[in-house]
């Protein structure tokens, strides 16, 4: 019934009411993207239309606390979509060996922001305290709450609340299902599987319609490629150009697998990186399983060794495996982004857009930033598209410097010997503004000063965990640290005795959520 | 059924317990005990009554939540819906201990066969994985130590009423919103006109036992009883 609303003319003909949108591809960022503007702009005529028979990439496994609010807006409730997507619970990101590779070599960079208050204060009283406390554990419970397996929320919450701050693991495939039943069922939007065979454009150079196999051409106001690598929109008609980051990001292959795990086994709260010599290994786990990945670059590590790498470590790390049966998938990729990810009336989401390594999962987060500016700035008219596209651009390539720069942190800060270690290092790999603002971390903490937009993705908190983290100097020659500074530090300690009597196991959690539901089924039968 | 053990990090080292309000947990009472130490606090939520035992004929102080035997006003699907729960509720299913000479330390008892015992594995652990109590437990054991103090003190209290005289019977009748009819019978309360007519020494000598402050806040209590027929009312509107 949507789609009879045609594009609506003023009374000089000219185009002035953006109302048909058109969704190119199905995966995590297709439907996550028609969810969203159909959730926050009801008015609109939305069509997703998909090539059938196209696998989902299915690597974007992790999320950021971000996608609670996502979720509670799109209208899912927090136990199905746990349910439904396999999900479990992720609040932060641990990084093993990166330092200096030995076997205590660890920290961890939580969801939960650092305390409150000046962080040349906190940093003060953490190192008053005791010596061998790391600083995420010094900052937020959440470290002690990481350290038991223990999930961030109890049942009785209320859905999408916690104790702590916290994201999702999920079965990607799962998720773009739940998705998408929501989006047809629910939300209104249109469903077509068909492949795009062609791009009807404008006189004045946009995408008027497409054109699709054995069906009606499907005209649109505003188009939103979430095709993937493939880019069919904003790397096709649009011509928007390349720009490739690695330079500085030097990794471009990954092997993954999924590891059955056994029943009853602890499941982990958060991603675990894990370095090796020439990159490193995603381990996330899921209540059923164990996506594991290991991520090199392919100028320093041969496939062979790189598999090598991954069965060592899934032998070790999930008992009762045996590597040999292990079929690791490969993937190549391109480290890099659009120049322009709106051009006209076109708009890329997702791998489209551009693509960089997982090591903070920011692939999902990007989709829902860039659904979240979209809907919260959209444009009325196609002259008013002009003046968001343009700032859309210029925020978006902000954000992936930004990106960029905070993951060679995690390289630069690094005291291993490896060769590729050393080459991360150099300093002409490295971007001009990550290295000023390491010289002026030397003298004072990351702060708001260094990132000051709306939404920063990595904002002085992320900054913080990672340089502290990794043992980066602090400031030297400031005050004493103030009582009240010693009083929050030690207040966090007795915040996780109490956190880690509270709340449940993860396994526990997902054990008591299933046994409701099925008491709930038996109950349910006539 | 239930089942006294002596609380220790041996064998209740992965013990949770469930905190949650709710009546599958034993929260559907009408009424709990409750000691003078704590009608400050209970008053502002609950009427405070007394009761008589039938064979001993000692009183007891109650906190109300409701008219009829299982029916608790103040519990709202998963929630208890006031800023306090009376001591003797929120130390389950943890008890006393008393040791057989009275000069030991009583120890903390739990009650294996109570309903806020987990087994699934949510709730609130009572010993760390070091054996040490956890946050919840030392408030636990400080409630239970209160509780303990303030049970012992109750005798004297009810004591000095009787001396003066200052209990009667009391029954409430309230025709409630949809006209039918609730009624309160077998409880006593504090004789306000004798209380007023004590003389000087008499208060003096209730002032400095300890006692004056316990008796106003039961009589200030009894304005909870309107608050209560409220809830009632509510509840019956509500379905």
């Amino acid at each position: 019934m949507f789609r009879l609303i045609g594009r609506t003319y003023g009374i000089f003909g000219m185009k002035t009411s953006v109302q048909r949108i058109v969704i190119v591809g199905g995966g995590t960022a297709g439907w996550l993207s028609a969810c969203g503007l159909a959730a926050k702009l009801p008015g609109l005529a939305i069509t997703l239309v998909e090539a059938p028979n196209i696998p989902t990439i299915g690597v974007g496994e992790g999320t950021w606390p971000t996608m609670r609010e996502s979720l509670a807006t799109i209208g899912i409730a927090e136990s199905e979509f746990l349910r439904e997507c396999d999900a479990a619970f992720k609040q932060g990101s641990r990084f093993d060996g990166w330092t200096d590779g030995a076997v205590d070599d660890s920290y961890l960079h939580p969801f939960t922001a650092p305390l409150p208050g000046d962080m040349r204060d906190m940093l003060a009283a953490w190192q008053a305290g005791d010596q061998s406390t790391p600083f995420s554990a010094a900052m937020t419970p959440q470290h002690a709450v990481c350290a038991h397996n223990l999930a961030p929320r109890q049942r009785t919450m209320p859905d999408y609340a916690g104790a702590l701050n916290y994201g999702y693991h999920l079965d990607a495939g799962k998720f773009a299902a739940l998705l998408a039943r929501h989006a047809t069922g629910r939300l209104g939007v249109t469903r077509i599987a068909a492949e795009v065979t062609g791009v009807k454009v404008d006189h004045d150079g946009d995408i008027a319609a497409l054109h699709l196999r054995d069906h009606p051409t499907l005209a649109g106001d505003l188009f939103i490629d979430c095709s993937g690598q493939a880019a069919l929109l904003i790397g096709g008609s649009c011509g928007a150009g390349w720009i490739d980051r690695s330079d500085i990001s030097f990794n471009d292959r990954a092997l993954a697998v999924q590891v059955p795990v056994a029943p009853g086994s602890p499941v982990a709260s958060q991603t675990i990186g894990t370095a090796h010599e020439a990159g490193w290994l995603w381990d996330i786990g899921l209540p059923t399983r164990r996506g594991i990945g290991c991520v090199y670059s392919s100028r320093f590590l041969s496939n062979d060794r790189a598999a090598q790498i991954l069965a060592d470590y899934v032998a070790a790390k999930v008992p009762g495996t045996d590597p040999a049966l292990l079929r690791p998938r490969q993937l190549t990729f391109a480290t890099g982004h659009r120049d322009r990810f709106w051009v006209g009336n076109c708009l890329a989401v997702g791998l489209s857009a551009g693509f960089i390594e997982p090591l903070e999962a920011s692939a999902i987060v990007l989709i829902e930033l860039s659904i979240k500016t979209l809907t919260e700035n959209f444009p009325r008219s196609r002259a008013a598209m002009t003046i968001h596209a343009a700032r859309f651009n210029a925020l978006f390539r902000y954000r992936w410097d930004n990106i960029v720069e905070f993951l060679k942190l995690h390289y630069v800060l690094s005291r291993r010997e490896e060769p590729y270690w050393q080459a991360q290092r150099s300093p002409a790999t490295i971007p001009d503004r990550l290295a000023e603002n390491l010289a002026l971390w030397r003298d004072q903490p990351p702060s708001a000063w260094d990132f000051p937009r709306v939404d920063e993705m990595f904002p002085a908190a992320s900054q913080q965990f990672v340089l502290y983290g990794m043992g980066f100097p602090l400031p030297v020659g400031g005050p004493p640290p103030t009582a009240t500074a010693i009083a929050r530090v030690r207040d966090v300690a007795g915040k996780a005795r109490a956190l880690a009597a509270a709340l449940p196991a993860n396994r526990d959690y997902f054990a008591a959520m299933a046994a409701q539901r099925s008491a709930q089924k038996d109950h349910a039968v006539p | 059924m239930s089942q006294h053990e002596i609380l220790n990090p041996a064998d209740h080292g992965t013990l949770r317990v469930r905190t949650e309000a709710s009546a599958a947990l034993g929260d559907n009472v009408m009424a709990c005990l409750t000691v003078p130490a704590e009608f400050r606090a209970v008053q502002a939520h609950y009427p405070i009554v007394f009761r008589r035992d039938g064979e001993t004929g000692k009183l007891a102080a109650l906190a109300l939540f409701g008219f009829d035997s299982g029916e608790n006003l103040f519990l709202a699907g998963d929630s208890w819906d006031a800023l306090y729960k009376p001591l003797a509720l929120a130390v389950q299913p943890f008890l006393i201990g008393r040791p057989a000479n009275d000069d030991d330390v009583p120890q903390v008892h739990v009650d294996r066969g109570h309903a806020r015992i987990s087994t699934s594995g949510e709730g609130v652990r009572v010993f760390d994985d070091s054996g040490q109590p956890t946050p919840y437990l030392e408030a636990i054991a400080s409630k239970l130590g209160d509780l303990d103090f303030a049970w012992r003190a109750s005798d004297g209290f009810f004591a000095t009423l009787e001396r003066y005289d200052l209990i009667e019977p009391f029954s409430l009748d309230v025709t409630l919103d949809n006209g039918s009819q609730q009624s309160l019978v077998g409880f006593q309360t504090i004789n306000e006109d004798r209380l007023a007519a004590l003389d000087g020494a008499a208060l003096q000598s209730l002032q400095a036992q300890g006692h004056l402050t316990a008796i106003f806040m039961v009589l200030a209590s009894l304005s909870q009883f309107a608050a209560l027929v409220a809830r009632m009312n509510a509840r019956m509107a509500g379905g």
